[in-house]
């Protein structure tokens, strides 16, 4: 029997509100957790919903642009970059934002960072990424190597392909436990980055879609990396 | 416990797709290559000015999701013009293909297409060569060395790679993997113990002569296990050591059925519940391939295409298929480890 499937490419629900009757939410998050599994929680725990999650940005870009969803579940900086505005912020310890930090092996990478190779999830593009990723270090002169997904960024360390990595702090504890490497970190000064945020798209589903999302029990609000909600 | 099915079974579940998809690993075909039918490669409309890259692959799936998660990164970029290269596609259509567009950039996807870009080279010994970017194909540092102007990524997922998802899915500890390998595969093997070891892992080597028989390497894998004591082992993918269903079965099967070793493979099918024998399965993830290649091209502009500087990139992406039975009932699953795993098996 398979217990969960391969992350699927393409979304398999695209499909407008007036097709499906229920509100379309994209989510395009990373997690700790494979987007299917994400995928498959929030649509056991929003059934009133047509949740489609996107494990890559481009993706999600294309749902985008395509599917005209009906609101997105993402970060702060990927709703900024689609001229969104959060109706609903997650946040963690009473905080909307987390620090971000750079991860690197034996020792931080401290002083100039000019010419070194930083690894980043590809949640923008290519140039949104790097746009992000130099505000984040505060420099211009680094290069970014994009991955596709949390995971892939342990591999950037372990094969010396890049000199650093840059990821949120809720997702340190999962990196230690995956690696016997001695990882260093620092806060990141251009943080913190905001948790993440739901953008209504289609405002006469708006009531609708917050009170589903705050409803959310407490262990995938969890795996969302929010403990609870605030309307905004 | 494992359990030791009836081997006609075994023989009709895994001797057709196994032997595609070890085909696959090794020479760079793609299982039911055959048999899909894919449409037609479109390219984006071409943008005036603009460099072209040139992608001469094979029009079956793994290559295509390749390819469509790279074009998506660099169409913005270059104009893209794909070349399909079939079992009758000739030297001469892709020097046709070459000249045609003067492309910045070739990249080129298995080996056979690698293959036909040698030939290429070999009767153009003098003209200048575009750079050329070699994707999904076996043992491409080696192809590399055979190419003028030639950089890529490795398709063979590393050890390391492996060993710590292994880590990740069960509760024994993994701290000395076994692995048998024939001569070809020696250089390769050599590279993983390096990796290995900053995951603090041990890599236990055993060389096989290249006829070795289902005894032979029976033999080797029950050293591995007795001598040297491994927590794993890791199964190549190499033809030569996974030769058929009843070779399977009377080297690997009853030796890792006796030893109640972890196996990890590089093929999903070999991870069966009904038939255990891989325990884990770490395949590449294509799409993430296609990035990664998009930013090796990105790259290489930037550096004006020197590619005889860029070694060949090891592929950061994988996908994981795990018996989950064959965990609970022999190695213990670690908790949370169903959400860190693509697909699981019971």
């Amino acid at each position: 029997m398979v217990g969960l499937s391969l992350v699927h490419p393409f979304p398999r629900l695209q499909r407008p509100l007036a097709q499906t009757s229920k509100p379309v939410v994209h989510v395009f998050l990373q997690l700790d957790a494979k987007s299917s599994v994400v995928e498959k929680t929030l649509q056991q725990h929003l059934p009133e919903l047509g949740i489609v999650v996107f494990g890559r940005f481009r993706d999600f870009e294309e749902g985008l642009s395509n599917g005209h969803p009906d609101a997105v579940l993402s970060i702060a900086p990927v709703l900024e970059q689609r001229g969104k505005t959060a109706s609903l912020q997650g946040q963690r310890g009473g905080k909307p934002t987390e620090p971000y930090l750079l991860a690197s092996v034996n020792q931080p990478l401290e002083g100039s960072l000019a010419g070194k190779t930083i690894g980043v999830v590809d949640l923008l593009g290519r140039d949104g990424t790097q746009a992000f990723v130099n505000g984040l270090l505060r420099a211009t002169d680094i290069k970014i190597k994009r991955v596709a997904k949390i995971e892939d960024l342990l591999p950037l360390l372990e094969f010396s392909a890049a000199d650093g990595i840059v990821l949120p702090s809720s997702m340190l504890g999962r990196l230690l436990e995956r690696t016997r490497l001695a990882i260093k970190t620092k806060e990141l000064p251009g943080g913190p980055v905001g948790l993440p945020a739901v953008a209504v798209l289609n405002p006469t589903v708006r009531d609708l879609v917050v009170k589903s999302f705050q409803n959310l029990d407490v262990p995938t609000k969890r795996l969302l990396g929010i403990d609870s909600w605030s309307v905004q | 416990m494992t359990v030791f099915n009836a081997r006609n079974w075994r023989m009709a579940s895994l001797s057709t797709p196994l032997l595609l998809l070890l085909a696959c690993a090794t020479t760079g075909g793609e299982p039911g290559a055959g048999a899909a039918i894919l449409p037609p490669i479109a390219d984006p409309p071409t943008r005036s000015g603009a460099p072209t890259v040139l992608i001469a692959m094979p029009n079956s799936p793994n290559f295509v999701e390749v390819r469509r998660s790279l074009v998506s990164e660099v169409q913005k970029s270059f104009n893209v013009h794909t070349v399909t290269v079939a079992p009758e596609t000739t030297v001469a259509d892709l020097a046709s293909a070459i000249r045609s567009v003067s492309p910045v950039c070739v990249v080129l996807m298995n080996n056979a297409t690698m293959n036909l870009y040698r030939q290429y080279q070999t009767a153009n010994p003098t003209a200048a060569m575009p750079p050329a970017v070699l994707l999904m194909a076996s043992l491409v540092e080696e192809v590399q060395a055979r190419l003028r102007r030639a950089t890529g990524i490795a398709y063979e997922v590393p050890g390391v790679t492996a060993f710590v998802q292994l880590r990740s899915v069960i509760s024994t500890p993994i701290s000395r993997v076994g692995v048998v390998y024939r001569p070809a595969f020696r250089a390769f093997v050599e590279r993983q113990k390096s990796l290995a070891d900053k995951e603090h892992v041990d890599l236990i080597s055993a060389s096989v002569p290249n006829d070795v028989t289902a005894a032979g390497l029976r033999e080797a894998l029950h050293t591995l296990a007795t001598t040297n004591k491994v927590d794993a082992v890791w199964m190549l993918n190499d033809n030569g050591l996974v030769r058929d269903a009843e070779f399977v079965d009377e080297a690997w099967r009853l030796e890792l059925n006796d030893a109640k070793l972890p196996l990890i493979v590089g093929v999903p099918n070999l991870v069966e519940p009904n038939s255990p024998l891989g325990t884990l399965a770490v395949v590449p993830d294509h799409e993430a391939l296609g990035l990664q290649a998009a930013n090796l091209l990105f790259d290489l502009s930037e550096n004006d295409w020197q590619v005889e500087t860029h070694p060949v990139e090891l592929p950061l992406s994988v996908k994981t298929v795990v018996d989950i039975k064959l965990v609970r009932a022999n190695f213990g699953l670690r908790p949370d480890a169903l959400k860190h795993i693509d697909k699981a098996l019971e």
